[in-house]
């Protein structure tokens, strides 16, 4: 019997297993992918909001400027990387001025610190490459950037070190009340009995929900991003979040500096009925490109090296649900968490797990240990430690992914890690190998090697993401 | 360590150039980051390498085994399984080289010959729009998965861009069993060789469907199905011309970038069409010492002349080397109009003028006849007929020096004639 069953490990779930890993609870973590951080958490913008966009009085409003300000102790804890770039929001006539003063009450009212206001010249002398047209700008020096999927991993993680239980490729099929608690049924078969439900499930939160609650209080509505990404050559074309002015579909297209040295180039905000139907399209492609010319000039299109789209879930509630269910006692629904939810992520973690300790008087968990040890990035070390690191592991010496300089052990610790993964997906999200100009062209078959040598698996059982997805299909040779 | 040379990339180019660069009194070293020597030529395991070099019609191992056997028997020393991972240049080159072995060591070097070969263009570089299932993968890589490991990368093809890669891909594939649907081209012509047209894709009745392209891709985690769509003289999608294929494969032959990034921390000057470094006659870039040929250079699509090219890429860092040849300031940009794409030396050193000099271009559409003409100083110093002319295959010239008239620039006109 757990205390607690937390439906998805995204973002906000994988939090939510941290903060509650602080008491003492017999802790479960459901994930129905076969990764954790596998839909929004893997597909978003990598922003730490600074909090100067939400409406004012909302949970988003709070939970996003507690959130940026709670990922400064996670830095320190968890070992994550963050990139303090700060940010533009710009204008480009009088009219847009007067927005910017409206957007700058409200940073204000929000409690967003440290806000002021370029000039044309200034704000090119910051940043260049700024589009001639921008007439002044909303500098925003508390926006930062992280790398999404590195955070989830790492709450997990962390999570995992202190007690918390993670069953990946687990589908909530059914969930039936008792008297005294849930049974979760889990891909048609297995059945976890849980005294309390916490429902992170993305964009699937309000089919979760409707397996129990006859009345769903929201309704999920997809809303598609795509985005570009530019090849780590272009790092300082643009070295702040470049915002337009809000709109009501959004923040609307932006150009976002990366941790690694990437750029991100979008996203889009286009409604859709499909909730996974994660595909780019010429439409969407073509605006960032179109939208983009009002905020820089001199734009390295000819560095893209990647697509991809993302789902938000944003709901009909508007602002972040984050409520008990009104039809069943300790079922607890954390939805519609779009934009701003990684910045709100830790946050909501906390304004949850408070409400748990009150309601169900948890006690501390005194053996609780807050540090996810640094993951070790050998390229970024100099040229002596590196040295004494090959002293230790020959297999540093062996450079696999030459795009990103990832080397074998990286990879052997990717795959055996606390959170291992035996496919080259999995491997591309925890060390970066084929994240690159080639894309994996060159080191795909070497990880593929690596994968199967160090889980004992033919080659053809390695699986490129899912399931059953191995990237050889038919053996060709006949062994003698 | 200390060397004379450091020829980076053991493949076709980096075997020629070390070749003709060897000499008693240069010490010579290869970096191959592979398991063997040879490079992509260990994977292409059709006929059609050597006929310009040897005269006959070698495979690809074959043709690298030629060079091999030369190679092994001058001693030259070299280092498999091991990456170059840094590079810096003061009067010498320092670089920064890894393997499983050694481990991390530093090597200088009075000269660097650069002949890393190139990657290919990958799906995110064109934009494909749809779903990212698993099942799309370059061309090169499938054909590795198969030469090398000995495995089909699915059963169900559909084959983007018709670089010979793909074109050989779509026969090599056809005979292991898969069923290869088309292969769809976005430009109105191919840009494989037209020998590749004939005997893999025409052989096999394998479609070719020109001024087409892929416009969706469906597939949550598996690859199922494509459609392409004609496009316009703008590249855009005509509509109502969808053709919809399922398959569970899509490789990518769309083209093939010259691999220097490794080189990026050098500040030598680029030519924006190859991708690559702008060189000189002798194949040095504007940092002097530093040499590039092959398919790190400008892609080519016979092996023969990335064979040719870099053994005067060798022996310009021999001489380099041994007589202390500096590039000197009289240096020229070869000027060519708008029916040549680039032409490679993009600059030629008159101070320096040994040999005649090979150019290498490309031209920039089909013409079925028409005339090349170099040009000096307003007077016309050489010209050649030519048919059948298409970007994809390489044009070779060679500049007879005798023929200069003085050491003004030089100008290569490219006219289309009627037949």
């Amino acid at each position: 019997m757990y205390d607690y069953v937390i439906i998805g490990a995204g973002i906000v779930g994988t939090n939510i297993a941290r903060e509650l890993s602080r008491y003492k609870a017999n802790i479960l973590v459901l994930e129905k992918e076969n990764d954790a951080a596998n839909h929004q958490t893997v597909a978003n913008s990598a922003i730490i909001h600074s909090g100067h966009d939400p409406k004012e009085n909302t949970l988003k409003a709070k939970l996003c400027v507690e959130g940026n300000i709670l990922y400064e102790t996670m830095e320190k804890e968890l070992n994550i990387p963050i990139l303090r770039t700060g940010a533009f929001v710009v204008a480009h006539d009088r009219n847009e001025e007067d927005m910017l003063d409206q957007l700058y009450q409200r940073a204000l009212n929000n409690g967003v610190k440290e806000i002021l206001f370029h000039d044309q010249s200034q704000a090119q002398q910051i940043e260049p490459n700024l589009a001639d047209d921008i007439t002044k700008v909303l500098s925003l020096p508390s926006t930062k950037v992280t790398y999404p999927w590195e955070v989830a991993f790492a709450c997990l993680e962390n999570a995992i070190h202190n007690g918390v239980t993670f069953k990946k490729n687990s589908r909530v099929t059914n969930i039936v009340k008792t008297e005294d608690f849930f049974n979760v049924e889990i891909n048609d078969a297995e059945i976890i009995q849980t005294k309390s439900i916490i429902s992170a499930a993305g964009i699937f939160s309000d089919q979760v929900a409707y397996l129990l609650e006859e009345n769903v209080p929201y309704q999920i509505f997809p809303r598609k991003g795509e985005y570009f990404v530019l090849d780590r050559k272009a790092k300082g074309f643009i070295n702040h979040v470049i915002y337009p002015l809000p709109t009501k579909k959004g923040k609307g297209v932006l150009i976002i500096p990366q941790v690694h040295g990437n750029i991100l180039l979008g996203p889009t905000s286009q409604l859709q009925d499909e909730k996974d139907l994660l595909s780019n399209t010429r439409d969407g492609l073509n605006q960032i490109k179109n939208d983009l010319h009002t905020l820089a000039k001199n734009i390295p299109f000819n560095l893209i090296i990647r697509t991809f789209a993302g789902i938000r879930a944003s709901s009909s509630y508007e602002d972040f649900y984050i409520q008990e269910s009104k039809e069943f006692s300790n079922f607890f629904h954390v939805a519609g968490i779009d934009s701003p939810g990684l910045t709100a992520a830790p946050a909501i973690a906390k304004y949850l797990v408070n409400q748990l300790v009150d309601k169900h008087h948890l006690k501390e968990n005194i053996n609780f240990d807050p540090i996810r040890p640094k993951k070790t990035v050998f390229y970024k070390l100099n040229f002596e430690e590196q040295l004494a690191l090959i002293k230790k592991d020959p297999r540093y010496g062996n450079l696999v992914c030459k795009c990103e300089k990832i080397t074998e052990t990286e990879i052997v610790e990717a795959i055996h890690g606390p959170l291992g993964n035996d496919t080259i997906k999995g491997i591309k999200k925890r060390a970066r190998a084929g994240s690159g100009l080639c894309q994996g062209g060159y080191c795909e078959q070497t990880v593929l090697k690596i994968i199967a040598r160090e889980t004992n698996q033919p080659i053809n059982k390695i699986n490129y993401y899912g399931l059953n997805t191995p990237i050889l299909v038919q053996e060709t040779k006949v062994k003698p | 360590m200390k060397k004379d040379l450091v020829i980076i990339g053991g493949g076709a180019a980096g075997l020629a150039a070390a070749l003709s660069a060897n000499h008693p009194n240069i010490h010579i070293l290869v970096i191959e980051r592979e398991k063997s020597l040879g490079g992509i030529l260990n994977q292409c395991i059709h006929n059609g390498f050597g006929l310009h070099v040897f005269k006959e019609e070698l495979t690809g191992p074959e043709y690298a085994d030629r060079y091999l056997e030369a190679f092994l028997k001058l001693n030259i020393e070299f280092l498999l399984d091991t990456t170059v991972v840094d590079v810096k240049k003061t009067d010498d080159f320092e670089l920064t080289v890894t393997s499983y072995e050694t481990g991390l060591f530093k090597i200088n070097s009075k000269a660097v010959i650069l002949s890393s070969g190139c990657y290919e263009r990958t799906r995110g570089s064109i934009a494909i729009p749809g779903e990212r299932p698993k099942g799309i993968m370059p061309a090169g890589s499938a054909q590795r998965y198969l030469n090398i490991d000995g495995y089909l990368v699915g059963k169900r093809i559909f084959i983007l861009g018709s670089g010979d890669i793909g074109l050989i891909m779509a026969r090599r594939m056809t005979l292991e069993g898969a069923k290869v649907l088309g292969v769809a081209e976005i430009m109105p012509y191919s840009n494989g060789l037209t020998r590749n047209i004939v005997q893999c894709l025409n052989d096999y009745d394998i479609p070719l469907y020109l001024s087409h392209t892929v416009t969706n891709v469906i597939g949550k985690e598996r690859l199922e199905q494509i459609t392409i769509q004609e496009v316009d003289s703008n590249f855009n999608p005509i509509e109502h011309t969808e053709k919809i294929f399922d398959v569970d494969t899509l490789l990518l032959s769309v083209g093939l970038v010259p691999d220097i990034s490794l080189f990026d921390s050098l500040d030598f000057k680029r030519d924006p069409i190859t991708k690559s470094a702008v060189v000189n006659q002798f194949y040095e870039t504007s940092v002097s010492g530093l040499f590039i040929c092959g398919n790190a250079l400008h892609v080519h699509d016979l092996v023969d002349y990335v064979s040719i090219e870099s053994e005067k890429a060798g022996k310009s860092a021999q001489n380099y080397i041994l007589n202390d040849r500096k590039q000197s300031n009289h240096l020229h940009t070869i000027k060519f109009n708008e029916n040549i794409r680039y032409i490679v030396p993009q600059l030629i050193d008159f101070e320096h003028l040994e040999a005649n000099i090979d150019l290498s271009f490309r031209v920039s559409k089909k013409m079925e006849a028409a005339v090349f003409k170099i040009i000096q100083n307003g007077t016309e110093i050489m010209t050649k007929r030519a048919k059948n002319l298409a970007p994809a295959e390489m044009e070779k010239m060679s500049l007879k020096i005798d023929k200069l008239i003085d050491d003004s620039p030089i100008t290569l006109l490219l006219e289309e004639v009627s037949l």
